[in-house]
């Protein structure tokens, strides 16, 4: 009942304030009228009992003043006029409120941007139910790295583990799919039974995959995304009709998953994981693991856990060597998605921060210039009793009008700017499609102008409010007002400015002058003039089934040879600068007469130690190294006398040639590699060819043996061409020749300048970025020299003038000037160069060729910032020398 | 001869305008004039006083207010007890009664 008569008089107060007002007036003249009546009564005269009457009342205005204090809502009513009389100073400045306002948009918007992406990489929880306890298992290997898991380990952690409730492996690779509405070149993943278990998750058709699904010799079953069901099957609601031929075999459809399950990425089908038996290798590292914690049970438990399994096998397996796991490792499965990202994303969000911190240092300075002139109405104020809190209330709520308009526009701002950030993003950032101006996004947005309100209201009003306001008045009657602390406080601000933006700046000459090295990295091969044309045919075992699969490509690369404008075509198993690049594994230097019968007598090879090498494992053909003019340095490539039948063949790196056979000549050597594709074959090396840097330009050469195509056939390759002719001619006489000669194979074609320009990504990326922090802050911090170095000049006009009066030549004027500028500007470099020297330190792991302390980089940066700010400091400065002492000393 | 006026002592107030009110509906200046005159003339109520105190126990829904006619006819605004407001009065009779008799306590104590 009270609360309801609260609400009542509230609303009466704030709604009809007018009537409220009206009522009250009457009562206190009613008040006073009786009071004059009883004295009249007592028996004053009319005169004296009206004024006794009044003293009594104490002051009509009081009262009523007294009254409105009191009423509920009172605090919204002063919010309210605060408000009005904040907008009213705004407007009062206009070119500085939009200044301000601009310049609180462009930070808070490019932060809010870059949070986002933050935000939806880094922070945004996966979207599974009780998502933090799903987790990522790897083998460490013997360099202390994480790979991937081999079935019979995979096996072990499974069944010896007391720490998950399920865990499930499953890997990623690209097939060709026909069957739907037409061939695609598709992401399939094979899975293990459990694997939606993990994730919490199930078909939202169908049925999930149980145990027969998996057992060897199983009818092909395949779940699929519901992208993929709306798209390729047409969304059936029967799924007994479709099949789907998935690398030569036919896959019955029993499951379509929920609309926003996209695990690993990319993928479209899930297949059940060893339907023609698990490969009993303790070193062939064909999968991933997840697993979901059970209970109670930490991530460092489950480490442990894993970890005495991994030693065990380790200690107990009879195949040792370099590539048998020697530890194992837990880690949140979101850490291992975004682990490679982490440390780019962070760098720009301080970065930004850093820009955050220049703009609002340009906005306080502005903010405390304004206060000087606003002193005067300070003191008026207090003199009429206004208390401090009252008049720093009145400031934050200025600062706040101006950050909440200036974070709304900016948050306008990050809507269009975290569109160009996804468009710019690197390829390989994960989780791109998250990234989003969600509603955490926007409370960020908020809390941050708030933040940046508080800080910029509670200093200008401290800065304005402290000490005697009586001077104020004073100093303001003569025109200097509260000049000398305030520019103090000025000078301090845009010293820190500086120091902020030499950081900044700093870090973007690193990242520039890193990816002007990468650029300069000779790649080992040519990039301009190549198509690229990705193809997969089924995966066979049978060797009768593979040469046919070499025949297929022998027969393709001869007619791709036809296209008009095409002058070579190539092969090879992986292209350099994708992906995870060739795979690698350890050979063994043997004669024919050692080459063991069956794969079994394989593991014994791997006992004298001086045997063993180690290298990449590329298949290609002659054309390839033509293609991409990767030199011959000695012997010879491919040729026509390698065919299937003679003895096989391999090309070796340079690299690998120097490591493996110093002081030797590799040629004539003969090595057993067939862990990698099965074939027993001994290789004989005939020729050494140039380095490439196949994983990436920052990453250094690796040894490679090259084996022939043509002897060792594989299912999926990538074609290149080197042709002067248009590539979108080249393209489709290239997809009309595989469409002739298999129909059900789709082809993926590029240029292979794309594939090198998206292996720049992430540096592009970063350096476009902060680059882009740099000199925005560049550009505030020369506007903040400029701004307190002209307010100084202009509050020095009269000074300035008695000293020309006395005598003071232009040039003195200037040098007075110049040096209280630079002064300050050697103050914040002198912090700059510590600051960075302390801070470039955590972003060397993302430089190449450069080190976080770069001279070049420093110095030229300390020059250009000096450049700057010192041209901001002499337009002022050479304003000041054209003061006419006469105007000057008549000012105001 | 009344006693020397004293300042009123914070929160006495509201129970003496509660209390005052028991009488009957009374305009501002009765409330006054009853409270002068029922504390034998210790407390004088003055109107910067009264006035916020009379709206804020308003808005509390302690007392309710009515326009009415005053013994000279004329317009005024007039203060009636509610039932909550009865109610606060005994609360606040009860707490004046534990602090006046802590007080005394304590005046008392050697």
């Amino acid at each position: 009942m009270p609360l309801l008569v609260k609400a009542r008089s509230f609303l009466r107060n704030f709604f009809s304030s007018r009537r409220v007002e009206a009522d009250l007036d009457q009562e206190v003249h009613a008040h006073l009228e009786m009071l004059t009546e009883e004295n009249i009564r007592a028996g004053m005269p009319p005169e004296e009992a009206r004024r006794a009457a009044r003293i009594e009342l104490g002051g009509i205005e009081q009262v009523r003043e007294q009254v409105r204090e009191e009423r509920l809502g009172n605090w919204l009513h002063s919010v309210l006029s605060d408000c009005r009389y904040g907008l009213r100073q705004l407007r009062k400045n206009p070119g500085a409120t939009a200044v301000m306002v601009f310049t609180l948009a462009l930070a808070i918007g490019a932060t809010t941007a870059i949070f986002s992406v933050v935000y939806g990489v880094l922070l945004r929880p996966l979207p599974y139910p009780d998502a933090n306890r799903i987790m990522a298992v790897f083998e460490v290997n013997s360099t202390g790295g994480r790979s991937h898991l081999a079935d019979p380990n995979f096996d072990d952690f499974r069944d010896q583990n007391r720490s998950f409730q399920t865990i499930a492996k499953y890997n990623g690779y690209v097939v060709s799919v026909s069957g739907a509405s037409q061939p695609t070149r598709t992401t399939v993943a094979h899975v293990s039974p459990d694997f939606l278990k993990v994730f919490g998750t199930q078909p939202v058709i169908g049925r999930d995959f149980s145990a027969d699904d998996a057992k060897k010799g199983a009818g092909p079953t395949v779940l699929v995304s519901y992208g993929y069901w709306r798209q390729n099957l047409k969304s059936p609601q029967d799924l007994s009709q479709p099949h789907l031929k998935i690398d030569g075999a036919i896959y019955s459809v029993i499951g379509v998953l929920p609309a926003g399950f996209h695990f690993p990425a990319d993928v479209d089908l899930w297949l059940p994981a060893d339907l023609e038996g698990e490969n009993k290798s303790r070193t062939s590292h064909n999968y991933n693991a997840v697993g979901r914690l059970r209970d109670g049970v930490s991530v460092e438990q489950a480490n442990q856990d894993i970890s005495a399994i991994a030693r065990r096998i380790h200690e107990t397996s009879s195949e040792q060597g370099d590539y048998l796991l020697k530890d194992g490792i837990v880690v949140p499965l979101q850490d291992s998605i975004t682990g490679k990202a982490r440390s780019g994303l962070l760098v720009l969000l301080g970065a930004v921060g850093f820009l955050l911190l220049v703009a609002c240092a340009n906005v306080a300075n502005l903010l405390l210039a304004q206060a000087s002139v606003r002193n005067r109405e300070l003191a008026i104020r207090t003199a009429l009793g206004a208390a401090r809190a009252r008049l720093i209330r009145q400031f934050l709520t200025e600062a706040f009008l101006l950050s909440l308009v200036g974070g709304g526009l900016g948050l306008l701002g990050a809507f269009w700017g975290v569109a160009g950030l996804v468009g710019l993003a690197p390829q390989n950032l994960p989780r791109l499609d998250n990234v989003s101006i969600s509603i955490p996004v926007l409370v960020f947005a908020f809390l941050l102008s708030a933040a940046v309100a508080t800080g910029l209201g509670a200093f200008t009003a401290v800065r304005a409010t402290s000490g005697d306001v009586r001077l104020g008045l004073e100093e303001g009657g003569r025109g200097q007002a509260g000049s000398q602390g305030s520019q103090r406080v000025g000078r301090v601000i845009v010293a820190a400015q500086i120091a902020i933006t030499l950081v900044l700046v700093v870090g973007a000459g690193l990242f520039g002058r890193s990816l002007m090295k990468v650029l300069e990295v000779n790649p080992g091969f040519r990039v301009d003039k190549i198509v690229t044309m990705d193809v997969a045919l089924p995966w066979m075992e049978d060797p009768k089934a593979k040469a046919g699969q070499g025949i297929f490509f022998s027969n393709l690369i001869d007619r791709l040879k036809q296209i008009p404008g095409v002058r070579k075509v190539g092969a090879i198993s992986g292209l350099p600068l994708e992906g995870d690049g060739l795979p690698d594994g350890m050979f063994v230097l043997i004669t024919q007469n050692e080459v063991p019968k069956t794969m079994d007598g394989f593991g014994a090879l791997f006992q004298p130690k001086e045997r063993l090498g180690v290298a990449d494992f590329g298949v290609a053909t002659d054309g390839y190294f033509q293609v991409l003019g990767i030199p011959l340095i000695r012997g010879r490539i491919f040729d026509e006398r390698d065919g299937p039948n003679s003895p096989h063949v391999a090309v070796i790196s340079e690299s690998l040639a120097r490591e493996r056979w110093p002081n030797q000549d590799p040629i004539g050597h003969t090595i057993e590699f067939g862990n990698m594709d099965g074939d027993l074959r001994l290789l004989t090396i005939v020729g050494i060819v140039g380095d490439t840097h196949e994983y990436g330009l920052d990453a250094p050469p690796r040894p490679t043996v090259y084996v022939n195509l043509f002897q060792r056939p594989r299912s999926a390759i990538t074609l290149t061409m080197l042709s002067d002719a248009d590539t979108r001619l080249v393209t489709s006489a290239a997809r009309g020749i595989l469409q002739d000669l298999n129909p059900e194979i789709p082809a993926r074609f590029r240029t292979f300048s794309q594939v090198y320009s998206a292996s720049l990504g992430s540096r592009r990326f970063n350096f476009i970025l902060i680059g882009f922090f740099g000199i925005t802050a560049l550009l505030l911090a020369t506007a903040g020299v400029f701004g307190v170095m002209a307010y100084s000049v202009s509050r020095r006009t009269r000074e300035i003038g008695v000293r020309v009066a006395l005598g003071a030549g232009s040039g003195d004027v200037l040098r007075m000037i110049l040096s209280q500028g630079l002064r300050t500007i050697f103050i914040g470099v002198a912090i700059g160069i510590a600051g960075s020297l302390a801070l470039t330190r955590t972003v060397e792991s993302l430089l190449f060729g450069v080190t976080a302390t770069d001279p070049l980089t420093f110095g030229g940066v300390t020059l250009l910032l000096v450049g700057a700010a010192l041209l901001a400091c002499f337009i002022p400065a050479r304003r000041a020398t054209k003061v006419d002492p006469m105007v000057a000393l008549r000012y105001e | 001869m009344s006693p020397e006026p004293t300042s009123l002592l914070q929160g006495t107030l509201d129970l003496l305008i509660l209390k005052s009110l028991i009488a009957g509906e009374m305009h501002g200046l009765g409330i006054s004039r009853r409270i002068q005159q029922i504390t034998s003339g210790t407390f004088v109520v003055k109107p910067g006083s009264l006035f916020p105190a009379l709206h804020r126990m308003e808005e509390e829904g302690w007392i309710s207010a009515f326009w009415g006619e005053s013994e000279n006819n004329r317009r005024a605004k007039y203060y009636r007890l509610t039932k909550a407001g009865t109610k606060q009065l005994e609360v606040e009779t009860k707490r004046w009664g534990r602090v006046s008799w802590a007080i005394a306590q304590a005046l008392q104590a050697s």
